[in-house]
């Protein structure tokens, strides 16, 4: 598998660390109720198909990045810079 | 263990041989010595050490690297690349290390704390002048080398002079980029973390060992 890194281009995936879904936003930790992040911090789907994900390119370019996959076929849709850079950065 | 007999008693060392000799010593100071490496005959590859290069790692906070630009035109006449590419005047180099991360690399070390005051608070600056280990290497068979461990692509087509990259090499994290052309072709500068040095030069000295190689060293130690 190889992913098409924004920043560096195609790499081969072992340049690449997986971290796991991409949807989950963390709770406000001082409000948040016990089932909130509960299922933040262990509810996960599983879905066969259409999955975004996060995989860190620490043998490129050190970015976070967040990966559309289809975990039927690893066909790779789409792959973003996880952190915007906001505008007006040289990177 | 029964060594006793081998170990000399405190009172016989000689009051010289007890003080640690804290010299400076190059990154490639354990490299053989300039001359020819593998298959003899013409070598297909070359290796320059380099020594004495003054490095630092900049990191331009957040949309905040206007005042950085300017400041390394001016001082420098570079402009930062923001995608991976490697800028160099007759004296330095800037090297895209990441979004928002680049190398500054001068040739002589001597005048890089002014290059680096210059820049203070511009940016997150790391000096890494002892801490990387610089080769350039070229040569007729130099992308056949390289090829054996480097997963990206090199051809001319898709890695043209001034190109950049960061990748891996043998499990080593290599910054590599393209610089003009020299007789023999194609010419790439290397970089590996310093503690990687020896690591690295066992799977390079192993890959151009089939090419036949000339080794040299250029630079202070």
């Amino acid at each position: 598998m190889r992913i098409t890194c924004p920043h560096c281009g195609a790499r081969d995936v072992q340049e690449f660390t997986y971290l796991g879904d991409a949807s989950p936003s963390r709770p406000d930790g001082l409000e948040a109720t016990e089932a909130a992040m509960f299922d933040y911090v262990y509810q996960r789907e599983n879905p066969a198909g259409r999955h975004r994900e996060l995989w860190y390119h620490g043998a490129g370019c050190h970015a976070w990045l967040t990966v559309t996959r289809d975990t039927r076929t690893h066909a790779i849709e789409a792959v973003e810079p996880t952190k915007r850079p906001k505008a007006g950065t040289a990177a | 263990m029964s060594d006793a007999a081998t170990i000399p008693d405190a009172d016989t060392i000689p009051d010289a041989a007890r003080k640690l000799e804290w010299a400076p010593r190059g990154a490639w100071a354990e490299l053989p010595a300039d001359g020819h490496l593998g298959t003899p005959g013409a070598a297909g590859t070359t290796i320059t050490a380099r020594n004495g290069l003054g490095i630092a790692s900049l990191i331009a906070a957040e949309g905040s690297d206007d005042a950085l630009v300017q400041a390394l035109k001016t001082r420098f006449g570079l402009d930062l690349p923001s995608t991976p590419l490697a800028v160099r005047s007759a004296t330095h180099a800037l090297v895209w290390a990441g979004p928002g991360q680049w190398l500054l690399v001068a040739d002589d070390r001597s005048g890089f704390a002014d290059d680096l005051q210059a820049l203070s608070g511009l940016a997150a600056i790391a000096e890494q002048s002892d801490g990387r280990a610089a080769l350039t290497l070229s040569g007729p068979k130099i992308r056949d080398a390289l090829a054996k461990g480097c997963m990206i692509d090199l051809h001319p087509s898709v890695f043209p002079i001034g190109a950049a990259a960061l990748t891996s090499i043998a499990h080593i994290g290599v910054h590599l980029w393209r610089v003009a052309d020299g007789p023999d072709g194609a010419v790439f500068e290397i970089m590996v973390a310093r503690s990687m040095a020896g690591s690295f030069w066992s799977w390079l000295s192993a890959s151009v060992a089939e090419f036949g190689c000339t080794l040299a060293a250029t630079g202070r130690g």
